[in-house]
């Protein structure tokens, strides 16, 4: 919303500068978004009258001078002898320059200064110092009806100077929307009084208003009011200067008087009015015709005063006579009864629509207006017989004519006043600040707001005005005593108080460990896009589980949620290595989100994805180029999993690929499943142009937490006594597993036996086809004593036989 | 030449093998020749059996004297030696770069959301968290919003499609994306009695474009405390702190007078720093607050007689954007590991 500062201070008096009136709208919550000045003539200069004119006392010749120039009074000192109390002229204000003249080096600014020892505020203008004529005999006296404190270019009609504010209105302050509702804020924090335009007519002449036309409300749900003024013998034609200005400034294109004027009253008091051509309405009967608000028939047609055709739905509001649709309420005006011109006599319509309706419609058809925006934010159900009436004055004024006696004003419930009771003791508990009743009941009234009740009274009655349908409850009066209070004003006290419980905290610590743990082991972290493409590798879930796809998405790149933060990281791996960043290890901690059977399922987990280099740069050795493989990402989860205190993990090889992983393993905690891990397939890895081979892995981080029993930690004390080491090399099969060989040891139950280290894996010189050579270190040790060759070989050899007997294991050279 | 007499040549000349020896094999050969078995030196000590009885402790003394001499000359030659031999062929050029582990990053958004977690948790708040999928109850009518309010509309907030029902509803409700964490402040208020003080970091879903500004999903953090007397000046006060501990000391806020639904009275939080002038600003946008509407309460079962609060929020992608003076929100989910590096 525009207002200009020159159009404000027609309603209340401030002496702020522009930049003033920014901060104090802003700090009532009223923000300036942008603030434009307009260079204009005669800056500085207002329109003044002279109060008092007394002999100057150190000069004869000079008079010395009260003058109001409409936000104060001002003592000036003046040379001129044409001009007694009374008079109005123009005064330039200290700060402003005259209008330069032919040969002028510098601009002449006016400063407050004492002339023969007496204090100068400003200087009253005659015609050659305003550039206005070439003679000097005095001041320019102006015509009586000059408005006192008007720029002194608008009171010629030119173009002054001006400053354009754009205000963020709240949607709960509709009265806003307009140049009175901020001028009665500006009030409420001045105290000067707000000064609606007074409406003065010209005695109303020929047949009244009722005999011309008549308003029947066919959906009082949707308008309970309707207001209608005739105006006969218009002469439609361009507006004079000040109103086409007044609109340009603000941002409204000009298109004739009576139009204007409409907009005009709009942006004043913030009620959207509507002129027909009276003579295009139809007649019911050959009488006067009737105004019919009415919901439109569904399908049908209305042509919008912006030419195009609308195809309507039963809910919308139309006005209409008893022939045809004339407009869509609140939204538009038709085409059929615009004003042109040639007409002549207009019919003003003020009304009141449904704000649900309106902003329903207008969304509809994507027609919004100036009128639809205030209708649909709450208009002022109480001011459109006065906006009708400010209408017609402004038309007579500006296209002639003649007012028909009297208003239709179709109002058949009008509501009952409301009152909310405030309990100046809720207002000291709320702010935290001791604030006197009497302090409470100024800021209300300031606010335009009937207030009841002694200032000595624990409580009183405030009157909520039509135009602030905000006000609903005694809170929202808290925050008009808080806002005009100034927040500023009340003092912060410090943090105390309750310690809050949440069985979310500990969890938020277990995460927070997680990465600190996979940072600690190198993993970068990422933060994916939750909504990703239906189409992304890995997207689909295991049966039962179903991705949840989006009713309204931007497109087809976010149309579901992410089942997996999977394709979040092949997201980031394609991105960095198309920019050349090709050596990666990723990690991501988010949520994953699916349905079974409708009902969604939200599930924190954590992903990983290596791929390129397995060290960081380094100038020489053979492990340089080394490219990363399962077994360090294996390595990561082990490291990461024993960190947090899990053992014992099954990773269980799927037979088979999957669309996803060319080769993959489950990993499993006892019976519970908890990820999966494996490498990318050729075809989704070609896809996300990645050359090196990826590694995926995927845990839920719930289930994990689910299962994780931080157990008290305790000491275990080192061994005192010696360690026995006997390497064995055997050949197997090569479907024989790790897991088996390790199997194979916890059955054998060999005595003493400490641990199991695998150190090599062979295949090639001396190892049949089919086989592979498995290298393993065990360590034999007793806890109180020093074990015997004897004693450990024996336990050996028992261990040896089993490997014979359940792998089918040929030990390789000594094995001793 | 009397046996005293040739004590010292042969000292002086075992010392000058030894200190001749270029590597550790040419001093033990040397060795030999002096100490060894058939050295020259032990074939003198072999002598000192066969003198007279009157010189031999004269020249036993001599004798050991100068073999103690010899042993450690050797002993001496030989740490040079070992030294020499440890030595590289090379010197190390200790300006090569070294072999690097480099440690992981956390994510910028995760570094801030745990310094601002931080800072709450000095103040006795905990960590509350609720689901990102919602319905409207818990993200819209129990927070106030009127029920045509244009936050509601499909334009700005994403739903999930039909067949996908909110969480735990009895009957079918539209599920959505929550717009605001403001949603976990209904689900901490129902799920436990007065008083709350928690904070609510997490993801956010509104349907905007992707731009340098906005981006369908971002992060918020949301703190809530409702207690008895809890006024505005709590609320000032607290959130003077915590941006003070978040952006420093040399921070001026400003609350400013706004509409929240769900908060009366509500403001706005602006801060001004040297980083807001460098901008060409006075003021910056940088959270929303306000007293909790006594309407939440009672759709809580809270009496808002009894107990007042107050809440407010923040977007976490702003506030990093801010400290690192980062100008594209875009960067923050590419994951451009040039970037993540950087903090």
């Amino acid at each position: 919303m525009k207002v200009t500062l020159n159009w404000l201070k027609q309603y209340v008096a401030f002496d702020w500068s522009p930049e003033e009136l920014a901060e104090r709208l802003t700090m009532i919550g009223i923000e300036v978004e942008g603030m434009q000045r307009l260079g204009g003539e005669f800056e500085g200069v207002v329109v003044a009258q002279v109060i008092t004119r007394d002999r100057h006392p150190n000069a004869d010749r000079l008079s010395l001078c009260r003058v109001a120039d409409g936000t104060g009074e001002r003592q000036i000192v003046c040379g001129a002898q044409n001009f007694q109390a009374g008079d109005k002229v123009p005064l330039i204000l200290p700060g402003a320059a005259l209008p330069p003249k032919p040969g002028d080096t510098a601009p002449f600014i006016i400063k407050v200064g004492k002339i023969r020892g007496v204090e100068s505020q400003g200087m009253m203008c005659s015609p050659q110092e305003l550039g206005l004529a070439s003679d000097a005999d005095g001041l320019l006296i102006l015509p009586a009806d000059a408005v006192v404190g008007q720029p002194f270019a608008e009171h010629l009609g030119r173009q002054g100077a001006d400053v354009v504010y754009d205000l963020e209105i709240t949607p709960n302050r509709p009265d806003l929307n307009s140049v009175v509702g901020i001028a009665r804020e500006i009030s409420a924090v001045t105290g000067n009084p707000l000064r609606l335009p007074e409406i003065t007519l010209p005695a109303p002449a020929g047949a009244p208003a009722a005999e011309a036309v008549a308003v029947r409300l066919d959906a009082p749900d949707l308008c309970p009011r309707y207001s209608a003024h005739i105006v006969r013998g218009v002469k439609v034609g361009p507006s004079p200067a000040w109103l086409r200005q007044s609109l340009e400034k603000v941002g409204i294109r000009s298109i004739s008087n009576v139009v204007d004027v409409t907009n005009f009253v709009m942006l004043e008091i913030g009620q959207p009015l509507h002129a027909f051509d009276y003579h295009l309405l139809t007649p019911t009967a050959g009488q006067r015709p009737t105004i019919v608000v009415r919901r439109a028939q569904e399908g049908e047609v209305f042509v919008t005063l912006d030419g195009k055709s609308r195809s309507l739905t039963g809910e919308m509001l139309l006005i209409a006579d008893e022939t045809k649709a004339v407009a869509l309420a609140g939204v538009m005006g038709g085409q059929n009864t615009e004003i042109n011109d040639q007409t002549r006599d207009v019919l003003i319509e003020s009304a009141w629509f449904k704000p649900q309706n309106i902003r329903a419609t207008a969304k509809r058809l994507d027609l919004r207006t100036d009128a639809s925006y205030r209708y649909e934010r709450g208009a002022d159900l109480g001011i459109c017989e006065w906006a009708g009436r400010r209408a017609a004055q402004l038309i007579l004024q500006t296209a002639g004519g003649e007012l028909a006696p009297g208003v239709v004003d179709a109002f058949p419930a009008p509501p009952t006043p409301k009152t909310i009771t405030l309990r100046h003791q809720k207002v000291a508990d709320l702010l935290g600040l001791p604030l006197a009743p009497a302090d409470n009941l100024r800021h209300l009234q300031r606010l335009g707001l009937p207030v009841k009740g002694a200032p000595d009274a624990a409580t009183c009655e405030v009157g909520v005005p039509t135009f602030r349908i905000d006000l609903k409850q005694e809170i929202d009066l808290v925050e008009e005593i808080a806002r005009l209070h100034g927040v500023n004003n009340i003092p912060s006290t410090a943090p105390r108080g309750a310690k809050g419980a949440h069985p979310y905290d500990a969890v938020h610590d277990d995460l927070a460990a997680v990465r600190r743990i996979l940072t600690g082991l190198g993993l970068l972290e990422t933060q994916g896009q939750t909504l990703i493409s239906d189409q992304s590798p890995g997207v689909t879930p295991a049966a039962p589980r179903q991705t949840i796809p989006l009713a309204n998405p931007l497109s087809s790149d976010m149309n579901v949620l992410r089942p997996s933060l999977l394709p979040g990281l092949l997201d980031a791996a394609r991105h960095n290595v198309s920019r050349k960043n090709p050596n990666l290890a990723l990690f991501e901690l988010g949520r994953v989100f699916y349905q079974v059977n409708g009902q969604p399922k939200e599930e924190r987990r954590v992903a990983f994805l290596l791929t390129g280099l397995r060290h960081a740069p380094f100038w020489s050795g053979t492990e340089r180029d080394a490219r990363c493989d399962i077994y360090d990402l294996k390595g990561l989860l082990e490291e990461f999993l024993e960190q947090f205190g899990f053992r014992g993990l099954a990773f269980q090889r799927r037979a088979e690929s999957t669309s996803l992983f060319l080769e993959s393993a489950v990993l499993q905690l006892g019976k519970n499943v908890l990820g999966e891990l494996g490498q990318l397939t050729p075809a989704v890895a070609r896809q996300n142009d990645l050359r090196d081979a990826v590694f995926l892995a995927e845990l839920s981080v719930d289930q994990l937490l689910a299962l994780y029993r931080p157990g008290a930690r305790s000491f275990k004390a080192l061994p005192s006594m010696p360690s026995i080491r006997r390497d064995v090399a055997m050949l197997v099969p090569e479907a024989t597993t790790h897991e088996a060989v390790l199997a194979t040891v916890r059955q054998a139950k060999a005595a003493n036996l400490e641990s199991a280290q695998l150190f090599d894996v062979f295949r090639g010189k001396n190892v049949p086809a089919g086989q592979k050579s498995l290298a393993y270190a065990f360590t034999y040790r007793h806890a109180e004593r020093t074990l015997t060759d004897a004693e450990v070989n024996s336990a050996h050899e028992k261990l040896l036989e089993q490997f014979q007997r359940q792998l089918q294991a040929v030990l390789r050279e000594g094995a001793a | 030449m009397s046996f005293l007499e040739q004590i010292e040549p042969l000292r002086q000349a075992a010392l000058a093998d030894f200190g001749a020896a270029p590597d550790l094999a040419a001093l033990e050969q040397t060795k030999g020749a002096h100490l060894g078995p058939q050295g020259r030196f032990t074939g003198l000590l072999k002598q000192l059996g066969a003198l007279p009885k009157e010189e031999k402790p004269v020249a036993g003394k001599l004798l050991n004297q100068a073999k103690g001499e010899l042993e450690a000359a050797l002993a001496a030659r030989r740490a040079e030696l070992e030294l020499k031999a440890a030595l590289p062929k090379e010197p190390t050029d200790f300006t090569l770069p070294g072999r690097r582990h480099p440690l992981g990053k956390l994510h910028p958004l995760t570094q801030v959301t745990e310094d601002i977690v931080r800072i709450f948790r000095k103040l006795g708040f905990v960590v509350a968290d609720g689901p990102e999928i919602e319905d409207e109850y818990h993200c819209f009518d129990a927070l106030n919003t009127p029920a045509d309010h244009p936050a509601r509309d499909s334009q700005d907030t994403f739903y999930l499609r039909p067949e996908v029902t909110a969480p735990g509803a009895p009957a079918p409700k539209p599920a959505l994306l929550r717009t605001h964490t403001s949603s976990v402040q209904i689900r901490a208020m129902r799920s436990q009695p007065p008083p709350i003080r928690i904070i609510v970091p997490g993801r956010v879903y509104r349907r905007d474009n992707a731009d340098a500004t906005h981006n369908p999903t971002f992060q918020q953090i949301e703190g809530l405390y409702v207690d008895r007397h809890v006024t505005v000046g709590d609320l000032k006060g607290t959130v003077e702190f915590v941006f003070k501990e978040l952006l420093g000391n040399d921070v001026k806020l400003r609350f400013r007078p706004h509409y929240f639904s769900y908060t009366e009275p509500s403001f706005e939080i602006d801060f001004a720093s040297p980083m807001v002038r460098k901008m060409g600003k006075d003021w910056l946008e940088l959270a929303g607050c306000g007293m909790v509407h006594p309407k939440v309460f009672e759709n809580v079962g809270y009496d808002p007689e009894v107990w007042s609060g107050w809440a407010f929020g923040f977007g976490i992608e702003r506030i990093a954007m801010l400290r690192y003076e980062i100008n594209d929100i875009r960067l923050f989910y590419e994951n451009d590991t040039r970037f993540l590096r950087q903090f």
